[in-house]
């Protein structure tokens, strides 16, 4: 994203005065939902704020825990580790995996739609750090009792980020052990979701580009 | 543009006022709807500047240079900036040397974030009471609970008063554990000239948006005596996986607002004392005890009520803080229980399932206690005889509210026939025996 444009966001951001993800007002953490869902197909996303949250929230929201094991196809060394620290164990890859994991950088972020397409796990981990503002990232799920394992892990057991003072839960299961806060700052969702609406709009162009027929000398004649 | 001038400013109070019938009875409220909305974080065009300059560093720099101001106000050794509240306390643990199936010991009463930290650190939370007075860790409970495997206390400055950091000091020393410092209330609270965050060994400190001293969105910082523990913190970091960084974008932001804390730590120092005095006043209720040497940093404002000094000490003191809750919210102030049952009595701590499985609360059988609400005698009365005053104190509200505030307090206290009458036609239960709740 240019500099202006970071600026023009934040500045509309700041001049909402709400910079807090559990503001009842907060507009941009849920404009960020809407945008992710409709890219990926999804019907849930969680906002996370790093990659590792969103790892620990796709395997908590499935419920997988300390001492389990998971399919996962060659993690790297970070996630490796990462997943060690949980008390997962990775297990030889012959599917299907726990969950997908797709990293966006300015290069692919236009690409998420398509991306998403081929993801098959019940959890799909999408790093936005790459973008540039930050450790950020998403879980994409079409399980709404994942989500809302996941919701409540990154938020002390709330049922969602407008209720997160209140312990009272119906549904003890999804209330889980360790809980954190795994939240993302409303300012840095919506610089995230400018960079992706972008890079579609920028996408649609170059391809409108290619397509135009080519300029004949008539055409250029007055 | 968001200033810390409202849009719609309170008139300066009436006298009269105080005279009115209850708002709750049909009487005018002290501030009217209408006039009820505080702004916080407030944001001004400098942070809005501020935010753009940032764009022309790199992310890294913004948020070194953020971590390093801030540390240099603290007066802390080392600075490790985070993601969040939580992530800062953990790497203090870290940092501070606990290892998984340690016990550090906490208070009964803070926020839920304390506890989880120590799960997070792959450690076993031990719950004691809090002091009478302060609310804060009572160190005699504190030195009653330690054992061969504990590592670390854990003290909270709860609201934003430092706790008995030279008792709890004391009592590491002798134990030869470390002192860790749950300092998210804390912003700029001191003992002596000291800051919170550079009293311990290690320290965690919030610095989410709804803070005395926000970052843009969320955020927490780590401090460190030592090198030694600073280095322990980053190579746990690293060896795990773990991404705990903070944003540039956050930074940017708290760099910014850490230019005007002194200002509002002034302005919130006022506020307290103008509140004080009139609390004082009404007999029914008197203001956080402050002791000598120590700064409050008022994030939380935790009003004591007294019932025998407008004779209702016949009836139940949680009946009578129920009645005079309703009553302050009917005139405009929005006082609120925050927390209502000790932490371990919340579900995490209850099914302590943790990382799943049982871990980490495992690896350590004989620290595990099944808590019930009654082992915490002193939370419990305090949730039973206060309120809380949250956003609605923090900086910078105007000298017209805190005013009316005190207004609201004067008017319900002179009215102990009102609450009492609210108390027999309602049936209130003590608040531990409602859903446990966070705020």
């Amino acid at each position: 994203m240019e500099l202006f444009d970071t600026a023009t966001v934040l500045t509309r951001v700041l001049t909402s005065g709400v910079v807090m993800s559990i503001e009842k007002s907060d507009r941009e953490l849920p404009g960020l939902e809407r945008l992710l869902t409709k890219k990926t197909r999804r019907s849930k996303a969680v906002l996370l704020n790093s990659r590792t949250g969103a790892i620990h929230a796709a395997l908590a929201g499935q419920g997988i825990g300390h001492g389990d094991s998971v399919a996962l196809a060659e993690p790297d060394a970070e996630t490796a580790a990462f997943l060690a620290w949980l008390g997962v164990h990775v297990t030889a890859y012959d599917g299907p995996a726990a969950y997908d994991h797709i990293a966006l950088d300015p290069a692919n972020a236009d690409r998420l739609g398509e991306l998403a397409a081929g993801a098959t796990a019940p959890a799909l981990v999408v790093d936005l750090t790459g973008l540039g503002f930050g450790p950020a990232a998403a879980v994409l799920t079409d399980d709404p009792r994942l989500w809302a394992r996941a919701e409540r892990l990154k938020i002390f057991g709330a049922y969602d980020l407008r209720t997160m003072w209140t312990q009272e839960e119906a549904d003890a299961d999804l209330v889980p052990g360790v809980q954190f806060n795994y939240r993302l700052s409303p300012l840095v969702a919506a610089c995230v979701r400018m960079a992706l609406t972008q890079a579609q709009t920028q996408a649609a162009q170059t391809q409108a580009a290619q397509h135009r027929p080519a300029v004949t000398s008539g055409a250029t004649q007055s | 543009m968001i200033t810390d001038f409202p849009n719609s400013p309170l008139p300066l109070p009436n006298p009269a006022d105080l005279d009115d019938e209850l708002a709750a009875l049909g009487g005018a409220e002290i501030i009217p709807k209408a006039m009820r909305r505080t702004l916080f974080p407030v944001i001004t065009k400098e942070d809005v500047f501020n935010l753009m300059l940032a764009q022309r560093q790199t992310p890294e720099k913004v948020v070194a240079d953020f971590a390093e101001a801030y540390r240099a106000y603290v007066g802390a050794g080392f600075a490790l900036p985070t993601a969040s509240g939580t992530s800062s306390l953990h790497m203090a643990l870290v940092g501070a040397g606990v290892r998984p199936g340690d016990e550090v010991i906490v208070p009964a009463f803070t926020f839920i974030a304390t506890a989880q930290a120590v799960v997070a650190a792959h450690a076993i939370p031990v719950f004691v009471d809090v002091d009478p007075v302060t609310y804060c860790m009572d160190p005699a409970a504190a030195a009653a609970a330690v054992t061969e495997r504990t590592r670390a206390l854990m003290p909270v400055h709860v609201h934003g008063l430092p706790a008995d950091v030279p008792a709890l000091r004391a009592l590491a020393d002798r134990h030869g554990i470390a002192l860790v410092e749950d300092a998210s209330h804390a912003h700029s609270a001191k003992i002596g000239d000291r800051v919170a965050g550079s009293l311990g060994d290690a320290a965690g400190q919030s610095l989410m948006a709804d803070k005395n001293f926000p970052l843009g969105g969320e955020g927490g910082i780590a401090f460190f005596a030592q090198e030694e523990s600073y280095e322990r913190a980053v190579s746990y970091l690293a060896r795990h996986g773990i991404d705990y960084g903070m944003s540039w974008v956050a930074a940017a932001f708290g760099s910014s607002q850490l230019k005007r804390l002194p200002y509002y730590d002034e302005i919130r120092a006022r506020n307290a004392a103008l509140l004080g005095e009139a609390l004082r006043g009404t007999g029914l209720f008197t203001p956080p005890h402050v002791p000598a040497g120590h700064v409050h940093a008022y994030n939380m404002y935790r009003i004591t009520l007294h019932p025998e000094a407008v004779g209702l000490d016949d009836l139940p003191v949680y009946a009578v803080k129920e009645a005079v809750h309703e009553l302050l919210v009917a005139e405009g102030v929005p006082a609120r229980e925050w927390q209502n049952t000790p932490i371990p009595c919340h579900l995490p701590f209850q099914h302590r399932d943790g990382f799943g499985n049982g871990y980490p609360f495992s690896l350590n059988p004989g620290a595990v206690r099944d808590h019930r609400p009654e082992d915490f005698p002193v939370t419990l009365g305090m949730l039973d005889s206060t309120l809380v005053l949250c956003r609605e104190l923090r900086s910078p509200v105007e000298y017209e509210r805190i005013l009316r505030y005190a207004d609201a307090f004067r008017k319900v206290a002179r009215r102990p026939d009102a609450i009492r009458k609210l108390v027999e036609d309602r049936e209130y239960v003590r608040p531990y025996e409602k859903a446990a709740r966070l705020g």
